[in-house]
């Protein structure tokens, strides 16, 4: 089936990655953050001075220890780093520079829900699952209504998934096949593809639903996606996992070989030379960063510019994240900005001539361009929220007033921070909609 | 030396525990008027669009700019008319500037001196809204209205319609419509009547505006259709030139900065009444006639669609406009107390607006229920 996203906003940034890849060598040090996984509670069942291997237990979640996060190298834990509150921020891995990312392991090849289960669960490959409400790991034992797979990603500078792809077919199929028997033979799976772009790779797949989305970001992600194919009503979640983990765990039934390898695009126009890299998850990226970064004063994001993380302190990317951003910072004051023309900045609104060339690839930078305000320009937001019948504006307001049982009716439960990304970045009022949702979702769930 | 250098150098005497920190509001408003801010991003999306609250002000004002010039030259014109002079253009001007310059620089310094020491108080920054209804203020009183009952409007209005609600974004009346309101109803003498349109008239002169020409029954003296629409008759300053108006209806709409759905249905429920009480015989004049008497245009482009004190759903702008439309010709027409019907019934619908957005957010609930439960059926 087809749909059209027609509310949406496609930035057009600088530094577009080349479809060339590169290999990155095994660096020093990893870092596994639990802080990657949303609201998740880290019990560490490692200490300074033990030696790991791909695939053993770092840490579980202490609400559900079934939900095991393990080693994505071998090496040796260097340090549990803890910050405020004693959180776990981080534990980070001298790795073991001769040894393989990817490793053979063993399970019983018993083909039924509870085994796979159990085997995703001890390799550390169920957090590659996240549910909507919330874009938490879900709860093993519960069935979604459906299973999403988003084949593109709409977001600014987005990396190619056929090129982060390249010849996993097989593998591909194979963990399609495997989450299906996970959640079982009445739910279905969701895959959305690109309309008219180069879908062959993901056409192949069987047992699947095809959806095509047209239209401006976001598109691609999941949360507008499910409002239009399986809209969801309290009680019910919908899973969803990147196509990247969906390989890995076809590689892990198909050939017993476990390894957290990452593909990614470093973008942004603040880098030398945008391109593709291979590493592993955790893999301390400092070197290439610092190779490829324009100047000083720039901001690394791992993820794109709306909802990605600022990277500081670890060098690495996100679990989830597959692009590593570049950003000028920029905190210079311009002489009475509000009155001048603007040639140079990026305006949704029509209040700059830049609209007149908003097709035009533009230097963005971090600046905020203007200080926080409270709500006035009270349509901008449904401008580029394409969720019917759910009122941005309303929902913020519902969050900012913990009033719980208005976000429930007002549809809290189908958007997530994400969704409000757009919001945030056109707002002139200079809102933080994503934070105020989260915390929203927060207190719906502790609720 | 960079100016932000020399800013920030000045600025350190404004921070916590430093003497001037009383002043710190005040001095951050002088300083984020000269130069951008350099907040940078720290949660949410790293970058974020280029316009903020100082633009979208600005565009208002700047928007307001062809009726403000035109209004300055007619209270000019419509002085030296009633005298029986004929005078040059630059002349009218003058007299007209120098009738706003008083107007506008006791409306700021009366609203702003409020704005601060709430901004101070509150431990905020200045919210741009004023620079706006400061602008407006003047606009829509008589040219001789005295300085300190501006003052006091300007003051009640900032106070009252605003700053006790919490400020710019919190208010639901209109301030620059309540100043004109509290003039109206404590000193009605300025702002009624036929001889407080033209500015330092003759006695021996009527200054009657279309509209009260209307409600005396005098139609037969009325200023052609072409007059009305240029606007060299008697008025507020900013009201008369309906062609100015337009034109800044047309910034506003291209900028999107004001909404044309609000614009639309104030015009459409207007004329559609008007149209209505023509054909029933109650009212001589034509529903074109009524959009170009007296501040309706005026309303509807910068009053009716200021976005805090309207309704903020998009199907509530609709309503909220259409209502205005109706309920500012039915006061002209049947309240013959009231002959400019346009601010009582924004300020009416001020009220209602949230009402208005209480219905459509249960409606949408409503119909979010019943998609989901439709999609389930489908499935």
């Amino acid at each position: 089936m087809k749909y059209k996203i027609r509310k949406g906003l496609d930035l057009h940034l600088k530094g577009e990655a080349m479809p060339e890849m590169e290999a990155l060598p095994i660096p020093q040090l990893c870092h596994v953050c639990p802080t990657d996984f949303r609201w998740l509670k880290p019990k560490v069942l490692v200490a300074a001075g033990d030696s790991v291997t791909v695939g053993t237990p770092l840490f579980v979640d202490k609400n559900d220890e079934r939900v095991t996060f393990v080693s994505p190298i071998s090496g040796i834990v260097k340090e549990v780093v803890r910050g405020e509150k004693r959180v776990v921020e981080c534990i980070t891995i001298e790795v073991d520079t001769s040894a393989e990312p990817i490793m053979p392991v063993l399970f019983d090849d018993d083909d039924n829900a509870g085994s796979h289960k159990e085997t995703l669960l001890r390799y550390g490959l169920w957090p590659c699952l996240r549910q909507r409400p919330y874009s938490t790991i879900p709860n093993p034992d519960r069935k979604p209504k459906a299973l999403f797979v988003s084949c593109f990603d709409s977001a600014p500078l987005a990396p190619d998934y056929p090129i982060l792809l390249k010849e996993r077919e097989a593998d591909f199929a194979e963990g399609l096949r495997i989450l299906k028997r996970v959640v079982g033979p009445d739910v279905p799976i969701h895959l959305t593809l690109r309309d008219g772009a180069d879908n062959r790779f993901f056409e192949a797949a069987q047992n699947v639903e095809f959806h095509y989305f047209a239209g401006p970001h976001p598109a691609g992600t999941v949360g507008p996606q499910i409002h239009r194919i399986a809209p969801l009503d309290k009680g019910e979640t919908v899973w969803y996992i990147s196509p990247a983990d969906v390989c890995r765990i076809g590689r892990l039934f198909a050939s017993h070989l476990l390894g957290f390898e990452k593909c990614f695009a470093l973008t942004g126009p603040a880098a030398t030379h945008s391109r593709y890299y291979t590493t592993f998850y955790g893999a301390d990226i400092s070197d290439v960063l610092n190779m490829q970064t324009i100047g000083d004063n720039v901001r690394k994001i791992s993820g794109n510019v709306l909802t990605g993380k600022k990277i500081d302190g670890f060098s690495t990317l996100r679990f989830y994240d597959h692009q590593v951003t570049l950003l000028k910072e920029n905190s210079e004051r311009e002489f009475i900005g509000w009155l001048l023309p603007g040639f140079k900045k990026w305006s949704f609104s029509h209040t700059f001539t830049a609209w007149l060339t908003r097709n035009k690839k533009f230097d963005f930078s971090t600046s905020q361009h203007g200080d926080h305000r409270n709500f006035v320009m009270t349509d901008i937001y449904d401008k580029v929220f394409p969720f019917n019948a759910v009122l941005p504006l309303e929902l913020l307001k519902a969050c900012l007033t913990h009033d719980i049982e208005k976000m429930e009716e007002l549809g809290i439960y189908e958007v997530d921070s994400e969704d409000f990304a757009l919001c945030e970045v056109v707002c002139p009022s200079k809102t933080d909609c994503q934070k105020i949702i989260e915390d929203g979702l927060k207190e719906v769930k502790e609720a | 030396m960079k100016l932000s250098d020399i800013s920030d150098k000045i600025g350190k005497n404004f921070e916590n525990g430093k003497p001037l920190h009383c002043f710190s509001a005040l001095y951050d408003a002088i300083d984020s008027f000269f130069l951008t801010p350099k907040t940078i991003t720290t949660r949410g999306s790293h970058v974020r669009d280029a316009v903020d609250m100082k633009r979208i002000m600005i565009t208002v004002m700047l928007a307001l700019v062809p009726a403000l010039l035109f209004g300055m030259w007619n209270v000019g014109y419509q002085h030296f008319l009633s005298l029986g002079e004929a005078t040059e253009f630059w002349h009218c001007f003058g007299y007209g500037l120098l009738k706003w310059l008083p107007l506008v620089i006791v409306t700021y310094v009366s609203g702003l001196t409020i704005e601060i020491i709430f901004a101070q108080h509150r431990g905020h920054q200045v919210a741009e809204g004023f620079f706006v209804t400061g602008f407006i203020i003047p606009m829509i009183m008589p040219p001789d209205v005295p300085l300190w009952i501006v003052a006091i409007a300007t003051a009640f209005s900032v106070l009252f319609a605003k700053e006790v609600f919490g400020g710019t974004g919190y208010n639901f009346l209109n301030p620059a419509l309540v100043a004109r309101a509290f003039v109206f109803f404590a000193y009605p003498s300025v702002i009624s009547g036929d001889a407080v349109w033209i500015s330092e008239m003759p006695d021996a002169v009527s200054g009657a505006t279309p509209l009260s020409l209307t409600m005396n029954g005098a139609t037969e003296q009325m200023p052609s259709f072409l007059e009305m629409f240029v606007g060299t008759i008697p008025g507020s300053m900013g009201e008369t030139s309906k062609i100015a108006i337009l034109l800044g209806a047309i910034i506003l709409l291209y900028t999107q900065v004001a909404s044309w759905k609000i614009m639309l249905s104030v015009v459409i429920g207007g004329w559609a009444t008007a149209a209505l009480f023509h054909f029933g015989g109650l009212c001589p004049l034509t529903g074109w006639q009524q959009l170009l008497m007296g501040g309706f245009l005026f309303g509807a482009v910068f009053m009716a669609t200021d976005p805090v004190t309207a309704a903020h759903t998009s199907a509530g702008k609709y309503i909220y406009g259409t209502l205005v439309g109706i309920l500012a010709i039915v006061i002209r027409v049947v309240n013959k107390g009231y002959p400019e019907g346009m601010m009582l019934a924004i300020l009416l619908m001020n009220i209602f607006a949230p009402l208005i957005d209480y219905c459509v957010v249960r409606l949408t609930i409503r119909k979010r229920k019943i998609q989901i439960s439709r999609k389930k059926i489908r499935l």
